[in-house]
């Protein structure tokens, strides 16, 4: 269960959010809505933990107090962000990123199996064939991008208690939005929770049921 | 053609460029490693060079890369690139020469620091990876 109470966030000296509060039970797509610049994408990177975003009131999840916790901390506690800008590392090689998140969040996964789970994704996902060999996201389209993201969202899957992904259709072709609607049923039949915010109208109407609009919040 | 060096001390190559790329890794933890590499390119040789160094600890890591193109050869082409990543106390100093006779010559060079910016770190602690230099040491490693 994600619990938010009482959460306002600020960068700098603009306030975004001003007491959101939600409740989010497992097994549950909340849908968040709004105009550009009503806090969607602040209010999962608040969850998230983005450093340059103060907030105060409570975050907790399966009553574990996110809103204590460093970025990394939530990162391993369960919580995945798809990114809606992902960027260029250079010097951070793919298959390494994967390795050393392996690592760092203790998946139940050999190193072997972790590799050709990652290559097998990337060739359903239409990435180039040395993808996993490039620096990250170098040489990337934003639609190549997202599906990076949605790559590391199925690899970390089963650890994942609270999914939340900021527009991950845009610059998607059709049959790569199907991915994003497996992995949500996915995540929901499992026990987690997602928070999806997306411009798109089908995906919009689908989860239409649980919606948050951060127009009225 | 690619080569790595992990916490060399001295080293000093002579490279006749016969490969289209050419990546040198230096990965230092602790000591001071000095690393000379001269280039000595044929007429019309077009090759490019990466130098990539990462130091972490109280390393020290002094590279100098030296292209040497006497008034005889021709036609050369080349770029020459550093990437450095100092870690911690580290310092790392890095610096191509260019010792060019000929005007028929095309040679560029590039010096980068590596350090992650605030972006990269927040992607990298929301995969639930606080400390980037195992990652950058292991990337340089397994590339």
């Amino acid at each position: 269960m994600l619990k938010i109470t009482n959460l306002s966030a600020s960068i700098g000296d603009k306030q975004i959010l001003n007491n959101v509060n939600i409740e989010l039970a497992e097994g549950r797509c909340l849908l968040v809505t709004g105009q550009n610049g009503a806090g969607k994408s602040t209010l999962l990177h608040a969850i998230m933990g983005r450093p340059d975003i103060a907030i105060t009131g409570n975050i907790d999840l399966d009553s574990v107090e996110l809103h204590n916790m460093d970025c990394h901390e939530r990162a391993r506690s369960g919580v995945f962000l798809a990114h809606q800008a992902p960027p260029t590392i250079d010097g951070v090689n793919t298959m390494t990123l994967f390795k050393e998140v392996q690592k760092a969040q203790n998946l139940d996964i050999t190193t072997g199996n972790l590799i050709k789970q990652v290559k097998d994704l990337s060739e359903q996902f239409g990435l180039p064939d040395d993808w996993s060999k490039r620096a990250f996201n170098s040489g990337a389209s934003g639609g190549e991008r997202k599906k990076g993201e949605l790559m590391q969202a199925e690899v970390l899957s089963k650890k994942t208690k609270l999914l939340l992904l900021d527009e991950p259709d845009s610059g998607l072709e059709q049959s790569s939005r199907q991915k994003i609607v497996e992995l949500i049923e996915n995540t929901c039949n499992s026990g987690g929770s997602v928070m999806l915010v997306t411009h798109d109208k089908e995906l919009q109407a689908k989860y239409n049921d649980n919606k948050l609009d951060l127009n009225n919040a | 053609m690619r080569k790595v060096y992990l916490d060399a001390d001295s080293l000093d190559l002579m490279l006749v460029p016969v490969h289209s790329e050419y990546e040198f890794v230096f990965i230092q933890t602790e000591g001071k490693c000095t690393a000379k590499i001269h280039l000595k390119p044929q007429s019309n040789a077009k090759f490019k060079v990466k130098i990539y160094i990462y130091a972490e600890g109280n390393s020290e890591v002094d590279c100098v890369c030296t292209l040497d193109v006497p008034k005889d050869i021709d036609g050369v082409e080349t770029d020459i690139q550093f990437r450095s990543w100092p870690f911690d106390k580290s310092k790392i100093k890095a610096r191509p020469e260019m010792f060019i006779a000929n005007s028929n010559i095309i040679a560029t060079h590039g010096n980068a620091l590596g350090a992650m910016n605030k972006e990269d770190t927040y992607y990298l602690a929301s995969r639930g990876i606080s400390d980037a230099k195992e990652l950058i040491k292991q990337s340089l490693i397994n590339a």
